[in-house]
């Protein structure tokens, strides 16, 4: 063995010294600590509902990427799997006389059973046709899924759709003692549940990406053939990586779902889901994982505060019918702020800065 | 009594539309030795390689390995039952470091490719075994390089890196040493003349550089047009007629 040892070696004891130094760490305790202290600074519901959401779709948009930038298949039915999650929970709790903590664990198994055995179907139809066959197909499915969600009224309520109540601690009639002059509620539960399970379901994404079943991914994008050549079998890893998302997806949606507390086809099924996830992933910039969480909090925040700043503003000059007839307009201006984006952001915001960082990949 | 051949083509044939690009190919290259192909440009060289590590499947015949019928297996399969190949078109990862080309092929020869729940950097021993693969191969200076930043001699040089990573039993170079600098033909010639000194493993290389095939080869197979014109040792194929004729008639590139 080598004494001294090689810059391999050295390269590999840095990091290995750095990992839990790094700017990047720190950044992301910061975060975590920001999301937890959140509720007691600005005791807010529509801010805390604003976190929630965030948390909640920097989850589905980074396990669509995982997808989409990672691995280059564009799967249209993440969005329903986000759906499967949700209706599974509701359901569940739904029907079940007396909800307790077993049922949102089975709900989680039964949705990431559903998930798994869905995306295998999906994935074997993915060896079989192109890839604008598979965004089509995959599109279809979702929207069957919505219609079903919508017709079969006997289970799912159709139209007007379910509402439930949580069990335990998580349910909103649930008050607990007071902390810092914040009382402890069922809500405030479902937020800290919410974020413990997005840290835990964004660490395993990004560990999946660093994997070594990541490098290969990584590799199929970059010279596909070669990577075959050197004997991994492509298909079997893009089927990994559909049906991790898809399960991660599903994962998301039961939290979405007990952050409501009610789902319709509409709220967890539409294809406007599917739309947002992917501006998401565009503003954030594919491929970064990161960016997921600047996509969610971007969207989401202009959604929740645009058409109220446009309020405001127009509030000054109220006898002018144009100006209060733009400010309603705010999904133009959303429109506008996206191209924007798009425009000056081409890599999204994450790959951007990567990019000015001068970083590896 | 003759061993199993490590590779065997049996009538192997490909046509392109018309063309035929390897007619009725029968080769058999004994275990452990290293046989050349050499012929024109076009001769079906490359193709052959193609056909036998699977990139292209045959419009009739048979490719066997250690007597094992493999015409219907996939690349990877092959790849992975020890068929190695390197290409004549530098074929790497380009965004990738030089690194991570040669660790990748680790990984895909330890079979670890479908562990997701850890660090990819937490198998230190793949690390250190590319980075000695790099040092055969006199490229471990830029082992963090960017692929696509390497020379073009550079990058043949780390195709053979992530060749020799997957450890094969059967080597296929395709002009292992075609646009290589003059100072860097001779550390690969050691490495190629290493592996057959050795006698573990079977190669067959298309080269161009007769005096390096004359001395390395145990036997050269002259193809042209897609057929076996000439499979004999070197000193015998040197003498063959056939193949001065075809050398003469036919571009003098091997
Ligand atoms: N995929 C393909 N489609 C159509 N024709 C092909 C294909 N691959 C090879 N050919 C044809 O087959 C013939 C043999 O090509 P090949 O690349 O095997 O030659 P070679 O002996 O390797 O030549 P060189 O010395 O130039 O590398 C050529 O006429 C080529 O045009
Ligand atoms: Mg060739």
């Amino acid at each position: 063995m080598t004494q001294t040892p090689t810059l391999v070696e050295k390269d590999r004891m840095d990091e290995r010294a750095k990992r839990f130094k790094s700017p990047t760490f720190n950044l992301q305790l910061a975060v975590i600590f920001i999301l937890a202290v959140a509720p007691f600074i600005i005791p807010s519901f529509t801010f805390m509902d604003v976190m929630a959401k965030i948390m909640i779709f920097a989850v589905v948009v980074a396990s669509f990427d995982l997808l989409l930038g990672y691995t280059g298949i564009l799967n249209f039915a993440h969005g329903m799997f986000f759906g499967v999650g949700a209706y599974s929970v509701a359901l569940i709790l739904y029907y079940s006389k007396s909800p307790g903590w077993h049922h949102i664990l089975l709900a989680a198994v039964i949705s990431l059973v559903i998930s798994i055995v869905l995306s295998l179907v999906i994935s074997f139809f993915s060896l079989r046709v192109k890839a604008i066959f598979f965004a089509m197909l995959t599109l279809a499915l979702a929207e069957f899924a919505h219609i079903l969600a919508v017709q079969w009224t006997s289970l799912t309520g159709g139209e007007d759709g379910i509402s439930f109540v949580l069990p335990g601690i998580f349910n909103f009639s649930w008050s607990g003692p007071t902390f810092f002059g914040t009382q402890m509620n069922g809500r405030l539960m479902v937020y800290y549940l919410i974020l413990v399970c997005a840290v835990f379901l964004f660490a395993g994404l990004v560990r999946f990406v660093r994997s070594p079943l990541g490098r290969v991914l990584k590799s199929i994008r970059e010279n596909e053939q070669r990577t075959v050549a050197l004997g991994f079998k492509t298909f079997g890893y893009q089927i990994y990586a559909i049906v991790f998302s898809a399960a991660i997806s599903s994962l998301s949606g039961i939290l979405f779902a007990m952050w409501i507390c009610y789902v319709n086809p509409d709220s967890v099924f539409h294809t406007a889901i599917m739309v947002n996830i992917l501006l998401m992933v565009l503003i954030g910039g594919m491929g970064t994982l990161y960016g997921a969480m600047i996509g969610a909090a971007f969207l989401i925040v202009t959604e929740t505060w645009l058409p109220s700043i446009l309020k405001a503003g127009a509030s000054f000059a109220p006898d002018v019918a144009i100006i209060q007839n733009l400010s309603d307009r705010w999904q133009l201006y959303f429109g506008i702020l996206f191209v924007l984006v798009v425009m000056f952001f081409p890599k999204g915001v994450i790959g951007t800065i990567r990019a000015m960082l001068g970083q590896k990949k | 009594m003759n061993p199993v051949p490590a590779i065997e083509t049996k009538e192997l044939t490909i046509c392109f539309g018309g063309h035929t690009a390897v007619d009725s190919l029968n080769l058999s290259v004994e275990p452990f030795t290293l046989k050349s192909i050499i012929g024109p440009n076009g001769a079906g060289k490359t193709t052959l390689f193609n056909l036998i590590s699977g990139q292209y499947s045959p419009t009739s015949g048979k490719v066997l390995f250690n007597g094992k019928d493999i015409t219907r297996m996939d690349v990877a399969t092959r790849a992975n039952m020890g068929i190695g190949r390197s290409f004549q078109l530098t074929n790497i990862f380009p965004s990738l470091t030089v690194l991570e080309n040669v660790r990748l092929a680790l990984q895909a020869k330890e079979k670890i490719g479908m562990v997701f729940w850890r660090y990819y950097r937490d198998f230190p021993e793949l690390e250190d075994k590319a980075y000695d693969l790099l040092k055969q191969v006199l490229l471990h200076e830029k082992w963090s390089t960017e692929a696509s930043l390497l020379t073009h001699g550079e990058q043949r040089k780390l195709e053979i890196a992530i060749l020799l990573a997957l450890d094969p039993r059967v080597l296929l170079l395709d002009e292992p040493t075609a646009g290589m600098s003059l100072e860097d033909v001779p550390g690969i010639l050691d490495i190629i003349q290493e592996i057959k000194d050795s006698r573990t493993r079977t190669i067959l290389l298309v080269e161009h550089k007769f005096d390096m095939i004359m001395t390395l080869s145990d036997t050269i197979a002259v193809l042209q047009e897609g057929r076996i014109i000439c499979d004999d040792t070197p000193q015998a194929v040197s003498n063959n007629e056939k193949v001065l004729e075809a050398y003469l008639g036919g571009g003098v590139k091997a």
